[in-house]
């Protein structure tokens, strides 16, 4: 069989076109619901931050509330709630997944590795961290719950190099936000990533839910 | 040095098999995922893939997952064996205009 050069360039272009869009689709398909489920996990473990105080006052019925009892609580609504997102997720991903022993497991190690490593830098500054006093205790905890949240943030962005520009935007536009509550309304701050932080995220995977299709 | 494979050329058949040698050689791939990828109607794309099924150049399996049927369909060894030739004979092609 014979043909022309120039057909033999479009050839190659549709054939690299159809690669690529197939790459994308393995790294995107089922995103949209991820982006709601961590959307949420934010939402509720954000509100619970704010509110637990609160919460655990009425529990004792005004009596004394000691901080590292409003601090294992919160930790462990955190945990819960992450381990409760991660299993979904997992889920989900294996239902909307497009192919069958699917190629998105190295996208689940990505994540736990990272929030492996992040774990690990924040154990090796630990030792030289001196807190005093609850006012401080409160900042030094937004500062870190800022670090948490724009760690997948950076993700994001790194990941939008390569599948699609739109997540970059996601990524540092939630950086952003993060950074206008920690420094503006650090009183509200809690509240402000709940809405703010929760709500871009599950907006986000509502609105790319046919982009990505 | 294979020149142009005739049943991979076709343009669509050529994209099915673009998309098949991009996953990983353990891996399949839902029918509806490859038609929307495509942008194919369910008659056309399952007469392409019984022509590169005939070929032996993709695998093509039924099953039920949770209950409803699915299709899935992954490149052979040959099927990859034979895209790479026909891209490496584009290539050939293009590179002596």
């Amino acid at each position: 069989m014979e043909i022309s050069s120039q057909e033999a360039g479009e050839s190659l272009a549709q054939a690299e076109d159809a690669a690529a869009r197939t790459r994308k689709l393995l790294a995107c398909r089922g995103t949209d619901a991820l982006f709601v489920i961590w959307g949420v996990v934010w939402f509720l473990g954000f509100l619970g931050t704010e509110f637990a105080p609160r919460l655990l006052l009425a529990l004792t019925r005004g009596g004394e509330v000691r901080g590292e009892t409003v601090a294992w609580t919160v930790n462990g609504l955190w945990l819960a709630l992450i381990a409760l997102g991660g299993a979904v997720s997992v889920v989900v991903w294996k239902r909307r997944s497009p192919t069958k022993k699917g190629g998105g497991a190295r996208f689940g190690w990505f994540w736990v590795l990272l929030y492996v490593y992040v774990n690990v830098w924040i154990l090796l500054i630990w030792p030289f961290i001196k807190v005093e006093g609850a006012a401080e205790s409160v900042r030094f905890w937004r500062h870190m719950s800022a670090i948490c949240a724009t760690v997948p943030m950076f993700a994001y962005v790194v990941m939008g190099l390569w599948l699609d520009h739109f997540i970059i935007w996601i990524g540092l536009a939630v950086t952003a936000l993060t950074l206008l509550g920690l420094f503006l309304v650090p009183d509200w701050f809690w509240i402000w990533m709940a809405v703010v932080g929760g709500g871009t995220l599950a907006g986000t995977g509502l609105l790319v839910r046919n982009r990505w299709r | 040095m294979g020149g142009i494979d005739e049943v991979i050329h076709q343009s669509l058949r050529l994209q099915i098999m673009a998309s098949l040698v991009t996953l990983d050689p353990r891996e399949k791939v839902d029918f509806v995922y490859l038609r929307e990828l495509l942008k194919a109607s369910d008659g056309n794309l399952g007469a392409h893939l019984e022509k590169l099924e005939a070929a032996r150049y993709v695998k093509i399996e039924k099953t039920f997952v949770a209950r409803k049927p699915r299709t899935f369909i992954s490149a052979t060894a040959k099927g990859r064996a034979a895209f790479e030739e026909h891209v490496a004979a584009l290539k050939r092609i293009l590179n002596m205009k």
